[in-house]
């Protein structure tokens, strides 16, 4: 097969397509270009799902490393010592203590279970992102007292009748009402409601946070212990460097440290394995769907031209060429199906990304890397060629007398 | 230039045997335009199609140019008629998506022997003779069907063949578009001492030949110089 020969199939295949029937060209893309969206928009939104839960674990709840307290023990005690130790290892970007205490909430008729965590605001800040998801009022100071904010599903809606909430809250908090807040030791206290915040992870958007301070005042005495510590790493510093230099420091001895991966696999790993499932499912279905129906095109395709792939090797075509017109149209078909599948999806990528599915646990938005886009086109790719050139192979060996009286 | 020896070809349908050329014997000599006629039925379109190695005989011998056609490969036939045989068919058998210059053009851009250039000259040049060089960028679609057969001609011939085949080209055509392109047939088979093959069954068509053969139930029964045949 030379060049020759190679540019006479393609120019056949070009003007096939150029001058044939163009409905169905445009069907046909229109098919490869939907099986290729089939093929990355469930397992692309999946990954999202699986990227923001890992997100708001890291910025909410974990971090990049954990330390908790070791098993059988309830808190890290000497706490101001582990975090000037944490703080001083290289990589740490800044250590935050939480401590967690339940209450309940009294605001006029509305009484509601709340969780009240306490926190240094000004190490938190460079932990967690909360204080840049303030709906109303302002974040915490380091030195403020009588003072909380609260997530957005607390303060609910006064405009709701508490009938139809969908979730117990304090029926319309806004900034500057004072709540009444319960402490499980009896300790009661009123608060100046700061801010409000929603972050979209559930667990913090139903907490309180107040200043440890504030805490000392509840529990009475210096507040020398930590349900956990969450550590943020400077950027260039893995976690498994910044995890070994803390147990290689002493951190181990008060406490259990792990990094994000750790607690992931542990946790959501479960979840994005069973995605991982349902991601192959959803790509050997799409490979299907597209391999068959292209396979029917060309046999379609090829059928009808029986005649005319008679008469072309009459006149000396070769098969081969004859075969590679078809395999031509199907890599045209097939490249253009594929440019418009990326263009439906990263379109759709852009409006998830401003209107993301969202539920209480997480929001989906589509996750795609390049890499992504490269595998499913290559996979896509193969699939319409082999689809293409098996009934192509057939059609061009059959006999001329047969094809042409067909 | 063509010696066929003893051609037979037999089609089974179940258990019956159709004798469609029942040991046929026949030389061409190069530059005959010989013409093949007889009723539906006959054989005439079998021994073109056998000539042209189009189809396969059952038994007996076709030697064109000294070289016995039934020792060649699949990829030998197809080159062989590529470079040295040229078709007309019955219903025109054009691409529909390519232009008349690209129809014409095809054949000659197959070939390892010539160069872009010389398969457009070549192309323009035949179009040129056939009078249809300014509907070159043309679909098929936008021709008359004396048109569509010209430009089958054009395609057969511009990779200038040795045998020229025509499969009762005016079958599809009125008497004035027939006799245009019939006239075609004899201004390149004089101008260019072309070996033609035509099967026909119109009885005007043979004031055209140089040689008839008739044929009745695969057999030639008579065969001789136009106007002068004589039985066999």
């Amino acid at each position: 097969m030379g060049q020759k020969e190679l540019k006479v199939a393609f120019l056949l295949a070009l003007r096939s397509l150029q001058r044939g029937s163009r409905s169905s060209v445009i069907l046909t893309v229109l098919i490869i270009g939907m099986c290729f969206t089939n093929m990355i928009f469930l397992p692309s939104m999946f990954s999202g799902i699986g990227q923001s839960i890992t997100k708001q674990l890291v910025d909410y709840e974990v971090s990049n490393i954990l330390v908790s307290p070791k098993s059988g023990d309830q808190y890290i005690t000497d706490i101001d010592a582990t975090l000037d130790l944490i703080n001083g290892m290289p990589g740490v970007q800044r250590a935050s203590p939480h401590y967690s205490k339940g209450a309940t909430f009294k605001y006029r008729q509305r009484i509601l279970g709340v969780s009240v965590r306490a926190i240094s605001p000004m190490d938190e800040k460079e932990v967690s992102p909360v204080y840049t998801k303030m709906v109303a009022g302002s974040y915490l100071g380091e030195g403020d007292t009588g003072e909380i904010i609260i997530g957005k599903p607390i303060a609910g809606d006064a405009t709701v009748r508490q009938e139809d909430e969908f979730q117990a809250s304090l029926g319309g908090v806004r900034v500057g009402d004072s709540i009444t807040v319960e402490y499980g030791n009896g300790y009661t206290k009123d608060y100046r409601v700061k801010g409000i915040y929603s972050t979209g992870w559930s667990p913090v958007d139903n907490a309180a946070f107040v200043t440890w301070t504030d805490m000392e005042l509840v529990e009475g005495k210096t507040l020398d212990k930590a349900d956990y510590i969450t550590v943020r790493a400077k950027p260039g510093y893995t976690e498994q460097f910044i995890k070994n230099e803390l147990l290689a420091y002493g951190v181990g001895v008060n406490g259990q440290v792990q990094t994000m991966t750790d607690l992931l696999s542990k946790s959501v790993g479960k979840v994005l394995q069973s995605f991982a499932i349902i991601n192959a499912v959803s790509l050997v279905v799409s490979v299907i769907i597209t391999t068959v129906v292209l396979f029917i095109v060309i046999t379609i395709k090829t059928l009808n031209s029986r005649k005319q792939i008679g008469i072309l090797k009459a006149i000396g075509v070769d098969k081969e060429v004859i075969m590679h017109n078809y395999g031509f149209q199907v890599i045209i078909l097939g490249i253009l199906g594929i440019i418009l599948g990326i263009i439906i999806t990263l379109l759709l990528a852009a409006y998830m990304s401003v209107h993301p599915i969202v539920t209480p646990e997480w929001s989906a938005y589509l996750y795609i890397t390049p890499m992504d886009l490269l595998t499913n086109s290559v996979i896509l790719f193969c699939a319409a060629v082999i689809a293409g050139y098996v009934p192509a192979y057939q059609v061009s060996r059959e006999e001329i007398q047969s094809a042409m009286r067909a | 230039m063509i010696e066929i020896t003893d051609l037979r070809k037999i089609y089974r349908m179940g258990t019956v045997e159709v004798k469609a050329l029942d040991g046929l014997t026949l030389n061409i000599e190069k530059g005959e335009f010989l013409g093949i006629m007889g009723p539906s039925g006959s054989g005439k379109s079998t021994l073109l199609h056998m000539l042209g190695l189009l189809d396969l005989p059952t038994s007996g011998k076709i030697v064109i140019d000294g070289m016995d056609i039934s020792r060649f490969t699949d990829y030998e036939k197809t080159m062989f008629r590529l470079y040295k045989l040229g078709y007309v068919f019955q219903d025109y058998a054009l691409v529909p998506d390519l232009t008349v210059m690209e129809n014409v053009s095809l054949p000659a851009m197959l070939r390892k022997d010539r160069t872009e250039e010389q398969t457009i000259k070549d192309s323009f040049g035949i179009l040129q003779k056939i009078g249809l060089c300014d509907r070159r960028e043309h679909l098929p679609r936008e021709l008359s069907g004396g048109q569509q057969q010209r430009v089958s001609l054009a395609r057969a011939m511009v990779n200038k063949p040795d045998i020229l085949f025509a499969d009762e080209p005016c079958a599809n055509l009125d008497t004035e578009n027939s006799r245009v392109v019939l006239d075609l047939f004899r201004e390149i088979n004089e101008s260019m001492h072309q070996t033609i093959v035509m099967v026909s069954h119109e009885d005007w068509h043979k004031d055209y030949f140089h040689r008839i053969i008739r044929m009745r139930d695969g057999k030639i029964i008579s065969d001789g110089i136009n106007g002068a045949s004589k039985n066999t």
